[in-house]
């Protein structure tokens, strides 16, 4: 069938939001959310990281200038989350452009290291900006019954398309991350991620071979800036409080790294295996046992997947079935 | 077996993963409603960990002490109580998840709130959303943005906090008739709102500013900020911090020095016990706030030595790792829970509304004397001290259960000593 995937995105939505029609447990959206997320930003890092090898670690910054292009439109225009998230996509794709076009001719490790300067660069700064709550932070309060062109659609007595916050930011973040990934498989598919992917094996015969290496990495470099700024713009909205170390936090780059290496970084797949499987067993972690744990978590499966298959779980699945 | 069935029975295997790993999360919410005979459960965050833990710990203790009392009355509405909370590491990103969790996965009957204005803040939007009672503990100013009829909140600061918090202090720097005044503050929501209050005092009385900065929380070498001010000559010299801050700026004044003739104002921590015996002497000469202090005259809050008698009897007979005096917060803690306690008893229902306007219209009879809730939630009076350190001769703790390290300045009327310039107690 052509459209297969297509059909299981649309099918994979439809789902999503059946599953905030059946109004259960609230939680289970709160956990949801994170998990999504997860996918979206694992699946935006490895479109320069898994498919062009440029290890990027400022995916933090990325995300919290979405977070913050967010706040900022709240503070300043009381503008709703879809407006939010486009905004927030174009400011960290622009971002992304400018960066790559600074930084690309880094490599390796000095590549890695000018992408962590990136976040603490715009931490500083956001730290030093009264108008989105400085150092202290924001809170907000998500409007109740907000409308789209007059249509009520989040109202907590019914009749509205969801019950409450929860599950609508629940289903942005589903379409969001259904929508990265698809982009990411059609990248992967097409003549940029075999560009990409000829980058990554070696970039000077690439480039002898006629492959326009700047302008693709500056294309994925944009690309993945705005997915994470767009993952990054409904944060806020979710937490209902957002500050420089949340925004900024260095555990968003080592998930964002982590999650493609355990679920695999040439496809597509990968990042999305890594993330469920990764964001789960954390978001499990937290209501169990400790919220402190999730990073020793992470650091141990790592370890285990680095080692036992360095290819990532689709790489151990693929490579057992050849 | 084909190899295509081998593939196919991974990838089945592979999807199965996914089922468990997705049910994992599933199978820890609960679904049944409480039963009539079910405990009352009370849910909250706490910090236990990170920057408040002095403090959190602490209040923990005494909120468990609290659940001992009740109990043995009978619990309320004739159920027990059980406290139901989580570390939320001093870091407000982790307070919406946890009061979310609370409310969904643990089913909790009421929320309160963990302790300090930085961790309130983060889970005002939570519980405004769902139209709950919250009590607050040791939050400054947080309702003033939202107006939200169900809060209330225990720390003594009067019905405008920010500037009743600091209004103590100010009358006691009176005795040196300043001219000028240097202000420092932490970017953090707490700091903030105390340092706003502490402008408007400065401004009533007439002061010049000739500093007025803030410094990031994270924050590790005061150094240069305490030169800076001091570049200003300033009469007086007003912080606002929390315990990392105030820690590294009592080391840094005691490095640099300064001319300015009484210092402090806002710092939190320096009533936990840790830091005192560890700044020891380093703290003779600063001017702070305080709520309880082992005076003679420590007569605001009845009940409240009695209760610290039997905390820090526990704490040594558990040999609990916590504050081991507990002056600054088991009062406020035990007295907040205890509030809502008495509130819905006097309700007789689980009833938010009513509990909210029965916390509006009573004056309450706690271990921290008789508690009036006004606009906003906070309190119809300040009863907030100014202290000095004086005396201290070294890192033991034992002197700070005396009287004389930490006496009473305002309000005038309990008075235990003269306030000195800073460098006259250096």
């Amino acid at each position: 069938m052509r459209y297969k995937f297509e059909i299981g995105c649309i099918l994979v939505l439809l789902a999503a939001y059946l599953f905030t029609y059946l109004e259960v447990n609230r939680f289970l959206y709160v956990a949801g959310f994170p998990i999504l997320q997860f996918v979206m930003i694992a699946t935006a890092w490895n479109i320069l990281g898994g498919y062009g090898g440029y290890i990027n670690f400022g995916t933090a910054g990325f995300l919290g200038v979405g977070s913050y292009t967010a706040v900022a439109l709240i503070q300043w225009l009381g503008a709703g989350i879809v407006e939010q998230v486009i905004i927030a996509g174009v400011v960290a794709g622009f971002l992304g452009l400018s960066i790559g076009y600074f930084t690309l001719r880094l490599k390796g490790v000095y590549f890695a290291i000018a992408t962590l300067a990136l976040a603490i660069v715009l931490e500083t700064f956001v730290n030093n900006w009264d108008f989105v709550g400085g150092a202290a932070g924001i809170s907000f309060l998500p409007p109740r019954k907000p409308e789209l062109l007059g249509y009520v659609f989040i109202d907590s007595k019914g009749g509205a398309l969801f019950g409450n916050t929860k599950e609508y930011l629940f289903f942005i973040m589903a379409v969001l991350a259904v929508f990265s990934v698809w982009i990411a498989r059609s990248i992967e598919k097409g003549k940029l991620g075999r560009g990409l992917n000829s980058i990554k094996d070696n970039e000077e015969a690439a480039e002898c071979m006629g492959v326009p290496t700047l302008r693709l990495k500056l294309f994925a470099t944009t690309i993945s800036g705005s997915l994470m700024g767009m993952a990054g713009a409904v944060f806020p909205s979710f937490l209902t409080f957002i500050d420089p170390l949340t925004a900024f936090n260095l555990e968003f780059a080592v998930n964002s790294l982590a999650m493609p290496m355990i679920g695999g970084t040439f496809t597509w797949i990968g990042p999305v295996v890594g993330a469920v499987l990764l964001g789960t067993v954390q978001q499990w972690a937290i209501v169990t046992f400790s919220s402190e744990l999730n990073l020793l978590i992470l650091g141990v499966l790592l370890i285990f997947f680095v080692t036992v298959a360095p290819h990532g779980i689709v790489g151990w699945f693929m490579k057992k079935n050849k | 077996m084909t190899r295509i069935m081998k593939y196919r029975v991974r990838v089945m295997l592979l999807a199965g993963l996914f089922a468990v790993a997705f049910m994992l999360t599933s199978v820890t919410a609960p679904v049944a409603q409480a039963q009539n005979k079910d405990p009352i459960k009370i849910g909250f965050s706490m910090a236990l960990t990170g920057a408040l833990a002095g403090g959190g710990k602490q209040s923990l203790v005494a909120m468990q002490i609290w659940q001992d009392d009740i109990n043995k009355k009978g619990g309320i509405l004739g159920r027990q109580v059980e406290l139901v909370f989580y570390d939320d590491q001093t870091n407000p990103k982790n307070v919406p998840g946890i009061y979310s969790k609370l409310l969904d996965v643990d089913k909790v009957d009421f929320v309160v709130s963990g302790y300090g204005t930085n961790l309130i803040a983060p889970a005002m939007p939570v519980v405004i959303d769902r139209d709950i009672v919250f009590m607050g503990l040791f939050g400054m100013n947080n309702n003033h943005k939202w107006n939200y009829e169900k809060y209330f909140q225990i720390l003594p600061a009067g019905p405008s906090p920010a500037v009743g918090f600091s209004g103590s202090w100010f009358e006691a720097i009176k005795a040196f008739k300043p001219k000028t005044i240097a202000l420092l503050a932490a970017d953090a929501e707490f700091a903030q709102n105390l340092k706003e209050g502490a402008v408007e005092n400065a401004k009533a009385m007439g002061l010049e500013i000739v500093y007025n900065q803030n410094y990031p929380p994270n924050t590790s070498d005061f150094t240069p900020i305490v030169r800076a001010v001091n570049s200003k000559k300033p009469d007086i010299f007003y912080i606002a911090s929390y315990p990392n801050g105030s820690s590294g700026l009592v080391r840094a004044i005691a490095e640099v020095g300064t001319d300015a003739k009484a210092v402090g104002g806002g710092m939190v921590g320096l009533q936990y016990a840790g830091l005192m015996s560890g700044l020891g002497p380093n703290l003779n000469g600063f001017l702070n706030y305080d709520f309880f202090v082992p005076e003679p005259t420590m007569n605001l809050y009845p009940g409240a030595s009695n209760l610290i008698e039997r905390y820090q009897k526990k704490v040594k007979a558990e040999n609990l790792k916590v504050d081991e005096l507990g002056y600054y917060l088991v009062p406020w803690a035990y007295a907040y829970v205890d509030i809502l306690g008495q509130a819905v008893n006097a309700v007789g229902k689980i009833d938010h509304e009513a509990i909210a306007e029965y916390l509006h219209k009573t004056k309450f009879t706690t271990v921290v004397g008789d508690v009036q809730f006004g606009e906003n939630g906070e309190w119809t009076e300040s009863k907030t001290l100014a202290v000095q350190y004086q005396g201290i001769k070294n890192n033991d703790l034992d002197q700070f259960t005396k009287a004389g390290t930490r006496k009473i300045m305002f309000p005038a009327d309990i008075k235990t000593g003269e306030v000195k310039p800073f460098n006259e107690l250096r």
